[in-house]
């Protein structure tokens, strides 16, 4: 935790403020429906499986799988001097919602589709924790 | 369910095609270059601005309204005019638009382009390419991505094409084989920004950028436009170039996201096809050549699977097999593409595909007896896509 954070701050929507207080709390978290149990991300107002409004915010497992990933080679922010190459990730958790974010723990070579992974949570700034995933 | 229509096959033609200078392109806005394509395409044509009355345009985005700039700079007032925003599927959007609007009764002569100074820009304003500075992938407006080190649309295409490598086991090596293969076609159009030969052996040297993408599996950066003009089949008859016939076009959009289902490996081709070839009234199979949206070397392969030119899984083998040669099974991006021609966002795509079929070239670049070309576009960030089906009279 750090006060000179270099790295881009994400600037939330109204309806994204649940997820990043949560992710505060070190809880991971997802809108679910009430009427068909549907998860899903980034946040609305409504459900994208069947259209009702009748939706909850819920703690995911944290645990997922790698959808798919790329290898930063390039710098393309300040914030990632010394940190490249970095694996970029969309995992789909249990739940069946997929998320971007980084893969960390382990070399970027052993990052696979579908390799199990779980959330941790990354305290960036005072204000900021990223949940971030690493292998199981 | 949706039902194709029938009535606008073979109704309206291109009667013309240009394009600026392309590549590097200093003092020249993109609007200035969109006005030289225009003229070009309607010199093209044996028309004039005063016989538009129709403008379909897109240009840098952030630019409001750009159709009213390019009327105002063109002195064209138009009964029908409007910008479009859906990426670099737009431009062989923009094409559809006009045969809609002119069969509404809208307009009857339809210009319509696109122009870009992106080379420009970036060499006018070199410190704010510079490390540090990047531009966000803008997927979730300034959430869900730059903070995780999320940046350009390589990103998103490389995401499919490490899943599409991880389902169907497809190589760096078949995305290099679409690199080489529109270097070669590129060799032989004077107009192509690339001028010296590519091989396997140079694509696999290339510095990695964001894999599964190196140097060689992304467009370039180029200044440009193209434009082509629309009008009726019946008019098209006293023009004076061969008019090339509209015979199809569809629009898929999987918006309900890149991340979701398995969208990145089946993608809006799929439904902006199946229309398009409905509407034509034909299949892959009558296909002559194909023009394909090529902003990453994976979104040729995807999309030859997804408009059926080979079996899903299987793009891989087929552009490995030498099939995007001009005698090839599916000629492709015959000018050299967005990989080695000049990158106009389709733009230049539509202006092949009409070239190919006006006959004009010789027989180093002149697809052997074409009667039906295949242009796609693909854009609005991944997900959305057009596509045309353009044939011979
Ligand atoms: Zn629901």
């Amino acid at each position: 935790m750090s006060d000179d954070y270099a790295k881009a701050i994400p600037i939330p929507g109204p309806e994204s403020l649940p997820f990043w207080e949560g992710a505060k709390n070190h809880q991971l978290m997802l809108q679910k429906c009430s009427d068909c149990a549907h998860h899903w991300f980034p946040p609305s107002t409504v459900c994208t499986g069947c259209g009702s409004r009748n939706i909850e915010w819920v703690a995911s497992s944290g645990k997922g799988k790698v959808f798919s990933f790329v290898i930063f080679h390039k710098l393309y922010h300040k914030g990632w001097d010394g940190e490249i190459p970095y694996a970029v990730a969309i995992v789909e958790l249990e739940e069946g919602a997929r998320m971007l974010s980084n893969v960390i723990g382990i070399p970027v070579e052993e990052v696979k589709c579908d390799l199990s992974v779980e959330v941790v949570f990354e305290d960036a700034t005072s204000e900021l924790t990223l949940p971030k995933f690493k292998p199981v | 369910m949706m039902e194709p229509s029938t009535h606008l096959r073979d109704k309206y033609a291109l009667v013309g095609a240009g394009h600026s200078r392309l590549g590097k392109v200093p003092g020249v806005s993109a609007q200035g270059l969109l006005e030289e394509a225009m003229l070009n395409a309607l010199d093209d044509a044996g028309l004039k601005t005063q016989n538009v009355d129709g403008l379909i345009c897109r240009g840098p985005d952030e630019i409001y309204t750009f159709h009213q700039v390019m009327g105002e700079r063109l002195g064209i007032d138009a009964s029908f005019s409007t910008t479009l925003t859906n990426g670099g599927a737009s431009q062989v959007m923009g094409v559809a638009l006009a045969a809609m609007a002119i069969d509404a009764g809208m307009a009857s002569c339809v210009l319509v382009g696109y122009g870009r100074d992106n080379w420009s820009r970036v060499h006018a304003n070199k410190e704010n390419h510079m490390r540090g500075s990047g531009r966000p992938q803008q997927m979730y407006g300034m959430e869900f991505g730059p903070e995780f080190g999320y940046y350009g649309a390589i990103a998103a295409h490389g995401f499919g094409a490490q899943r599409h490598m991880h389902d169907y086991g497809t190589t760096r090596e078949q995305f290099g084989a679409i690199s080489v293969a529109f270097r070669n076609h590129a060799l032989n159009n004077p107009d192509a920004v690339m001028k010296k030969p590519l091989t396997m052996e140079n694509y696999l040297a290339g510095r990695m950028i964001v894999e599964p993408f190196g140097l060689f599996d992304c467009s370039l950066q180029t200044d440009g436009a193209g434009a082509v003009v629309v009008t009726s089949a019946e008019r098209a008859k006293d023009l004076r170039q061969k008019p090339v016939l509209i015979k199809g076009f569809g629009t898929g959009n999987n918006i309900s996201g890149w991340f979701n289902g398995n969208n990145m490996t089946h993608t809006g081709a799929i439904q902006s096809g199946k229309t398009a070839y409905a509407m034509a009234g034909v299949g892959p199979e009558n296909i002559d050549y194909a023009q394909i949206y090529d902003c990453f070397t994976y979104m040729v392969l995807v999309q030859l699977e997804d408009y059926g030119f080979c079996r899903k899984g299987e793009g891989g083998e087929f552009v490995a097999s030498g099939a995007l040669g001009l005698n090839g099974a599916m000629p492709t991006n015959t000018s050299g593409g967005q990989l080695s021609e000049a990158h106009v966002e389709g733009m230049l795509q539509v202006v092949e595909g009409v070239r190919q079929l006006q006959g004009i070239y010789g027989p180093e670049r002149q697809v052997p007896n074409a009667e039906i070309g295949l242009v796609s576009g693909h854009g609005g960030n991944t997900v959305c896509e057009s596509t045309l089906i353009l044939g011979a009279i």
